[in-house]
């Protein structure tokens, strides 16, 4: 797309429309995320929200946003989205609302739902093309509650729940959701805000169900200095672990070519979940796994 | 029966505290019960952790709303109604507070006269749970130092040598440091379920929705949480060497706690920036660096 009006770090917003003050952790890779995408986005939304970390952000008597927010169990955010883009567009029909004060309907919640509990009401959503943006903050595990494992959780990755390194694989919730042929979806991450405020964006200027899918590097669940959550972020980027890419109109993009891309380890070392991979002994047979895990999805992209 | 909490936050070693504390007891021959209280668990954030001692098999359960001790390694939070330290210290009960303030000046702020005792962390260490594991074994007057450390080797097992070396140092020094007031914390008596009154303030009567769930009818009320507090070390920017480029260390603060002047200029808000210091590691020209909030002079 060349009309972007972010084609340089400078266009981004130099506002910050989210508010300080919030109880998430300090150095939290999905408010960072949050921050940049709401300076976008701004007060003119209706955020529904499902229980995780995030739901955190407003508890009474504060909240840190401009527009509303509400609050749904864990498998409910697709489904509370629903209801309010219907009673919107009632209020729309009955002329009770004037068109130009129609709010963005955005759903927010963490792996543990996006690519879980409330997978079976987002599948129902986008197939009904509810016009609504999904944006999920992906720490890899259960955050909110001490880190347990999630499906989001990547391979040899120490959880609460999986002390010797999570056995399984991180699900690919882009691929599933590509598979509905929804509006919109993309990877993002925080710590490249222009890829990201690029694929907002795009993202506002369609209708349907659109997906931002942000990973959210986290000090607390992953164990690195909060100081660290960019580089550690722009590192999934570098190491190919976090492939940036988007879906429209029925082609998946990718929008960073990591060249040359680093080695897993040089990723997986910045933090405390995959010490076990390194200390007291190179578990060499694993590295080579997720080395090739990654491999074999850059090998597919043409 | 010995009940005694402990107060911190999130990152600051509760729940292995309350652990440590737990089997420094049951290594002196007592029965015991620990616990964490599990809420949101993220750094910074209020947790408490709470520990029972007994002769015998302990029946009472729940939180302990009548303790014999309260430990505090967050000074911060006794001024925080949610964080809940004071609660049950109306009538008896004793309150240990890591804090460099004298205990005359908490008991007179607290209006407990002759019930708070203090520690100022010894040189070199963060306010951390094993330090309140040291006095609140040594305040209780029945855990020998043997049992004491023996209970934190059990505890930070797997936990690099120098880590478990550093953790005993801490809690042998806070140890010998309260050695003065050894035993002065006094047993509560052994509950029965009988005689067991509920507690009062954990009841939660149904309440119409619009009261138990109340609507925020503002926006930006979270300006009004100092999250500042958290922050042990402060980013300071050198605005000789800032180059104005305004987008780094405002756009990757997760909280957007640095705001930019029309001319580039950034300005961090100490009232919320938590201390993560993002913008040190990211600033191009290196122009922000990290000083400890103890020798910060106010902006």
């Amino acid at each position: 797309m060349n009309e972007t009006a972010f084609k340089r770090l400078k266009d981004l917003p130099s506002q910050r429309l989210l508010g300080t003050g919030t109880p998430l952790c300090a150095g939290c890779g999905g408010l960072e995320a949050l921050h940049q995408i709401y300076d976008i986005l701004g007060g003119r939304s209706v955020f529904v929200n499902a229980a995780g970390c995030m739901t955190l952000l407003a508890v009474y008597p504060f909240t840190p946003f401009r527009g509303a927010w509400l609050y749904t169990a864990m498998a409910g955010a697709p489904a509370g989205a629903q209801g309010v883009r219907d009673a919107l567009d009632l209020l729309l029909a009955k002329g009770r609302l004037p068109p130009a004060e129609d709010l963005t309907v955005v759903a927010l919640t963490g792996d543990g739902v996006a690519y879980g509990m409330g997978l079976s009401a987002t599948s129902s959503a986008i197939e009904r093309g509810l016009d609504f943006l999904y944006i999920v903050y992906d720490n890899e595990g259960y955050g909110n509650t001490g880190q347990q494992y999630s499906e989001a959780t990547p391979l040899g990755a120490k959880t609460a729940t999986s002390l010797r390194g999570f056995a399984g694989r991180k699900k690919d919730l882009f691929a599933i959701w590509t598979a509905h042929r929804p509006a919109y979806a993309a990877t993002v991450i925080g710590a490249e805000p222009l890829d990201l405020a690029r694929k907002l964006e795009k993202a506002l200027s369609l209708k349907g169900p659109r997906l931002l899918l942000a990973l959210a590097p986290c000090p607390t669940g992953w164990d690195f200095d909060p100081k660290d959550t960019v580089e550690v972020g722009r590192l999934a980027v570098r190491t190919g672990v976090w492939p940036l890419k988007e879906y429209v109109d029925g082609k998946v993009t990718h929008t960073r070519l990591p060249h040359p891309r680093l080695p897993v380890e040089d990723y997986l070392r910045t933090q405390g979940r995959f010490r076990h991979l390194f200390e007291p002994v190179r578990d060499e047979a694993l590295l080579a796994r997720i080395q090739a895990q990654v491999d074999d999805y850059w090998a597919g992209v043409t | 029966m010995y009940r005694i909490r402990l107060h911190g936050r999130g990152g600051q070693g509760i729940k292995t505290a309350g652990r440590m504390l737990g089997s420094a007891f049951f290594l002196s021959g007592w029965e015991v019960q620990d616990a964490t209280v599990y809420g949101a668990e993220r750094r910074g954030a209020p947790v408490y952790a709470y520990v029972r001692a007994d002769h015998g098999p302990i029946h009472e359960r729940g939180v302990i709303r009548d303790p014999d001790l309260v430990a505090v390694v967050d000074e911060s939070l006794v001024g925080i109604p949610s964080a809940g330290v004071l609660q049950g210290l109306a009538g008896r009960g004793l309150l240990f507070i890591l804090s460099t303030t004298p205990a005359a000046l908490w008991q007179q702020r607290l209006n407990l006269p002759d019930r708070v005792l203090t520690l100022a962390p010894p040189a070199g260490a963060p306010p951390i749970g094993t330090l309140c594991v040291g006095a609140a074994a040594r305040l209780t007057g029945v855990i020998d130092e043997a049992a004491l450390v023996a209970a934190i080797r059990q505890e930070l097992a797997g936990m690099p040598a120098a880590v478990v070396e550093r953790n005993l140092d801490w809690a042998r020094r806070a140890y010998a440091e309260l050695a003065p007031h050894a035993g002065r914390v006094v047993e509560g008596g052994s509950g029965t379920a009988v005689g067991y009154a509920a507690p009062d303030w954990v009841d939660l009567p149904l309440e119409p929705a619009e009261t138990a769930a109340p609507a925020i009818h503002a926006a930006l009320t979270s300006l009004r949480v100092p999250t500042g507090l958290w922050r042990t070390l402060r980013p300071v920017i050198d605005y000789d060497r800032c180059n104005r480029c305004w987008w780094v260390c405002s756009e990757y603060c997760p909280d957007g706690a640095i705001t930019v002047a029309a001319d580039g200029t950034p300005r961090i808000d100490y009232e919320h920036c938590k201390g993560c210091l993002i913008c040190v590691a990211q600033c191009p020209p290196h122009a922000i660096s990290a000083i400890p909030e103890t020798e910060a002079t106010n902006p």
